[in-house]
């Protein structure tokens, strides 16, 4: 994924340390708020585990992000925000597409993952893009971030193993009609 | 007319969607959060339309002013808001069915007269709804409850309709690409007339896995990468005759001198014949001299 | 119902009144003299009425027209003809019971069409007063020409009856000016050349037409279409949407010259469900909005009427009643909607229903139509019918300070700050937001929704929401002002009548107790829902009498069966449209219930 998709009004190539924190946070946030609302969906269809591990994912988002706008504030205590959220599409929030009524847990793990892993690629990518060593290397630790959270998703994915899940549609309710 | 700094939440209201999670309405929905922000029109001048169908409850999920009206009847209704306040961001939608069945005799006045609306079909071939049946832009052959054997029938091309009645801006888009949704959105509702979108937006309870998103991803091709011309309504229209085969996404069209509005031939007219009887002397011309 | 005998004079106060009827194809321009005697009679002060009615081909046809003339009010276009003008026997019979000629009736014809005066195709009727007249070669032989026929009649006409001569000239002058000098001298010879055969050839008995005496300022002269649109301008109607439809399309033509210049606009939409729907539009923006149409029409926009409901938005719908069913008569009036107007529609839904019975009354319902409906927020419809809609009427001035115009309720900022749009009020009408008032952003539709407007499935939802929409119309049946009670209050014998039928009551009524009988008339203008208490005040004395309605079910009263108990004597007199009720046989009706007679 090259960040041309991703981002839309930013000057990557000249991206300052402040603009860049400022980003990361609001990956962050991005992807908070999806899983948020991705938990509110299924919740909203009875889809209860799935929703309860994205809201453990929202609460995860939203210590990166806390942690991430120590950082900036402690850096650039008064200086205001140029980046905006309306910049940023889906960087690391998993895309409206992953969700489904009655996905497993597993699902949502996969969920997970790819949010991750495509996260990791856009810190990634972006290195061939940045110039300032001072963002390059924030972007570096974003990127082993990243590669962390994949480790913790899949240890939880192996946790659950490869036992063979039922499928919901063999039990459920079809739709219905308004 | 105000302009104020908005971001996307100011948008979203607090109605939970029916929509199943996974459908291509809610990317529609977050392109016009992000739109409406970028233009900065706060809610209480916008007016949002829509028909009946999944894809027409979107009003509800924005804190504009909504109006759910009933089926296929979304553009004739719009237009008497915008007449009546031409100040009003006005924009509709609605499916595929609504727009192009039930609605589809509404879609040639509304573009010929030109108001200054935007008009956003959420095309997923099929009526969600209802339980999945047929929709005017179903494939033939097409199984569905009410198309058991396939469907008999051509599907409609909704950019070759839009096209050939005139319409000044017409584009296609998909949440496979949320980027170009937003941008293509947001130009839509800036400019200055009747203005289309085509939304390739999956039904995930009822479609094929070769109309989701992950299929999306793969088949796109965005005009700009194509070297499209948008001022070339030909072009716009040869590319249009696609539809179903190749999904095009971006500006098909896009008028290069957009004729004036509906609004304002109607503001000239008010203004040139302003004056004479006040309301409260009106019989005066019917008496006998 | 072809011509009507008449053995005796009709009940009438002589020569304060004529009735003419005239008939011809369209070519001889029998209207146009029929539009110069009204515009002559009105600007003399007189009272008038004209109707028209054609063949169904666009042009050539035949074609005639009523004209009524009189020195006191007028309340219908009257019964049999006074004066029967027929160019060609052909035409004038294809109007059967619209031309309905007596033996008293003066009947002037084309001598041309080589009919003995005394084998006219009339039946048994036997008029005594029968010019056959060369017209057409009295025209030739003035004017030069034989298009000049319809001056002839109207000098004939001013000639044997003194009727407005000095107008009608002027009239004609006027006409022809526009023109040229030379067809103005023209026609001046053919006028004076009907005059001069008129002296030449008296009727037996002189019948000149009485002056009046009476101021003319501000006496206007239009008919109910016009009267419509231009109320609703007077109300302050900011939106027009509608479709084109038989006899309605004039009320969309008057606002598309007029409402620009009150910043208003016009659509005339691809259909009629377009054009309601854009209305609905209007009235969600804040605008007061109409539309018009006829049952066709009416019928496409059911659905629209629904989401109006519901969305509680206010909206005028005047239907003007053609015959029915389907495409039906399309020239022709008739009351067979007012089951349409009440009832169609799924779900439970109640909306008012007027009706006007003149182009006078038209004003005032207009205005009311739009009071109600920005008060109680509701769709309302206005039944007019084909006669009342294209009828040319004098209307005296209308003192339009008396009317008060009201105006939706608006959110206080108090409401505003936690809108409630259908917040359950002890009225039931709640506070209206439009789009670009801040604070009041809310979701409208056809959904059922609770008091905040988000959808709602919930069983206790529903009830109140019903409820709701139900209980803001309660004040609607104590509306005595909407009803009006005519003649002797405590007669046993009585009628009810709506809408143009109402008027040819009133004649029947004033016949009826001219003959020395009590009786009295209840003239609602409030069809719907019925006002159980008022109709229940009229029908206590009532023994005997009549619902007359111009329908095949009589519509009126079956409704009123379903709410009131009617006395067994009160009978329905219905027909179905392009029969038209004329006030002396409605009185014979009644006199005879009176007498205990079968009818």
């Amino acid at each position: 994924m090259t960040t041309t998709s991703k981002v839309r009004g930013l000057d990557f190539a000249n991206l300052s340390l402040l603009d860049a924190l400022d980003l990361a946070v609001l990956v962050e946030e991005e992807a908070m708020e999806r899983y948020g609302e991705l938990a509110e969906q299924l919740e909203q269809h009875n889809t209860d585990e799935a929703a309860r591990f994205f809201r453990f994912m929202e609460k995860n988002e939203a210590k990166h992000r806390a942690a991430l706008l120590e950082q900036r504030t402690a850096r650039f205590p008064d200086e205001p925000r140029v980046v905006r959220r309306e910049m940023l599409f889906d960087i690391e929030a998993p895309e409206y597409d992953e969700a489904r009524v009655f996905m497993s847990v597993r699902d949502a793990l996969d969920t997970a993952m790819r949010a991750e892993t495509k996260a990791r690629a856009f810190f990634e990518g972006a290195l061939d893009e940045l110039e300032d060593p001072d963002v390059r290397a924030l972007f570096v630790e974003l990127r082993d971030e990243e590669i962390e959270h994949q480790e913790l998703v899949q240890k939880q994915i192996d946790k659950l193993g490869d036992a063979p899940t039922a499928d919901p549609e063999d039990y459920a309710d079809g739709p219905v009609g308004h | 007319m105000t302009t104020v700094e908005l971001t996307f939440k100011d948008y979203k209201s607090k109605l939970k969607p029916i929509w199943c999670p996974g459908c291509g309405d809610f990317g529609v929905v977050a392109s016009i959060y992000r739109a409406l922000a970028a233009i900065g029109r706060p809610p209480h001048e916008v007016a949002f339309i829509s028909g009946i169908g999944c894809s027409s409850r979107i009003p509800g999920y924005t804190t504009a002013y909504g109006f759910n009206t009933v089926h296929g009847r979304a553009l004739p209704i719009a237009q008497g808001i915008k007449l009546a306040n031409p100040e009003l961001l006005v924009l509709v939608a609605g499916g595929d069915g609504d727009g192009f069945s039930i609605g589809g005799g509404h879609v040639p006045h509304a573009i010929r007269r030109n108001p200054d609306l935007t008009y956003i079909v959420m095309d997923n071939q099929i009526y969600g709804l209802t339980k999945g049946q047929l929709s005017p832009t179903s494939a033939c052959g097409s199984k569905t409850p009410t198309s058991s054997y396939g469907s008999l029938e051509q599907p409609v091309n909704p950019l070759l309709y839009v096209l050939s009645y005139g319409a000044g801006f017409v584009a296609q888009a998909t949440p496979a690409n949320m980027k170009d949704m937003t941008a293509v959105i947001e130009e839509a509702i800036r400019y200055p007339g009747f203005s289309f979108v085509n939304v390739q937006s999956p039904c995930v309870t009822y479609g094929g896995d070769h109309q989701q998103v992950k299929a999306h991803k793969k088949w796109m091709k965005g005009l700009e990468s194509l070297e499209h011309d948008p001022a070339d309504r030909m072009a716009a229209m040869e590319l249009a005759s696609h539809y179903g085969e190749e999904l095009h996404t971006g500006v098909l069209y896009r008028n290069p001198d957009p004729p004036r509005t509906y609004g304002e031939l109607v503001r000239e007219r008010q203004e040139a014949l302003a004056g004479g009887l006040p309301r409260e002397r009106i019989l005066e011309s019917f008496i006998q001299r | 119902m072809t011509t009507e005998p008449e053995s005796s004079p009709p009940e009438r106060v002589p020569a304060t009144d004529l009735v003419i009827g005239m008939a011809g194809s369209g070519g001889d321009g029998i209207v146009s003299a029929g539009e110069s005697l009204i515009s002559a009679a009105a600007s003399e002060g007189y009272h008038a009425m004209m109707t028209k009615s054609f063949g169904s081909q666009i042009r050539g046809g035949e074609s005639s027209c009523r004209v009524r003339i009189g020195t006191t009010a007028l309340h219908n276009p009257g019964g049999v003809l006074d004066v029967a003008v027929a160019l060609n026997w052909e035409d004038f019979l294809r109007f059967g019971g619209e031309l309905p000629v007596g033996d008293h009736t003066v009947v002037i014809y084309e001598e041309a069409t080589k009919v003995a005066p005394d084998e006219l195709p009339l039946g048994d009727v036997t008029p005594t007063d029968v010019f056959p007249v060369p017209i057409k070669d009295i025209a030739k032989k003035s004017a030069g020409t034989q298009l000049a026929k319809n001056t002839v009649v109207l000098g004939l006409l001013a000639g044997w009856f003194d009727l407005a001569p000095d107008a009608i000239l002027s009239g004609v002058r006027k006409r022809f000016a526009k023109k040229s000098a030379e067809l103005v001298e023209m026609n001046e010879k053919a006028f004076q050349a009907g005059i001069d055969y008129a002296k030449e050839h008296p009727l037996r008995q002189a019948r000149p037409l009485a002056r009046v005496e009476r101021s003319t300022t501000g006496l206007m002269l239009l008919d109910g279409n016009d009267m419509c649109a231009a109320a609703s301008i007077f109300a302050g109607c900011d939106f027009f949407g509608g479709y084109p439809i038989t006899p309605s399309t004039e009320v969309m033509q008057y606002l598309t010259r007029e409402i620009w210049r009150y910043g208003g606009s016009v659509l005339q939409a691809e259909d009629e469900i377009a054009g309601v729907g854009a209305a609905v539009g209007a009235s969600f923006a804040g605008k007061k909005a109409m539309t018009a149409t006829s049952g066709p029409g009416m019928a496409l926009k059911t659905e629209m009427l629904g989401l109006a409901t519901i969305a509680e938005l206010p909206l005028v719908l005047v239907n003007v009643q053609r015959g029915g069913p389907s495409t039906g008569l399309p020239t022709k009036p008739e009351q067979s909607d007012l089951f349409q107007a009440a009832f169609s529609g799924h779900g439970d839904v109640l909306r008012p229903v007027l009706a006007a019975t003149s182009v006078a009354d038209t004003f005032r319902v207009t205005v009311e139509a739009f009071n109600l409906a920005e008060h109680y927020q509701t769709p309302v419809i206005v039944l007019s019918d084909q006669e009342i809609a294209q009828r040319k009427e004098t209307v005296d001035a209308i003192d339009t300070d008396a009317f008060e115009i009201l105006h939706r309720r608006v959110p206080t900022e108090g409401e505003l700050e936690d809108y409630h749009r259908y917040a359950s009020t002890e009225s039931g009408i709640s506070p209206i937001s439009h789009p670009g008032l801040e604070g009041g952003n809310y979701l409208a539709g056809g959904i059922e929704h609770d008091e905040k407007g988000s959808p709602s499935v919930k069983g206790e939802v529903h009830v109140r929401m019903n409820e709701k929409r139900f209980r803001k119309l309660d004040p609607l049946l104590e509306r005595d002002d909407l009803f009006s009670v005519e003649g002797d209050a405590d007669a046993a014998l009585g009628m009810i009548a709506w809408g143009s039928v109402a008027g040819v009551c009133r004649e029947a009524l004033a016949l009826v107790r001219a003959s020395g009988v009590r009786a009295k008339l209840l003239v609602p203008t409030l069809l719907w829902p019925v006002a159980e208490r008022i109709y229940g005040e009229f029908l206590s004395s009532l023994e005997r009498g009549l619902i007359v309605e111009l329908s095949h079910q009589g519509q009126l009263h079956r409704m009123l069966r379903m709410h009131v108990d009617l006395p067994p004597g009160l009978e329905p007199l219905t027909r179905s449209g392009a029969n038209p009720f004329r006030p002396a046989e409605v009185a014979r009706q009644l006199t005879q219930l009176q007498n205990g007679g079968v009818r």
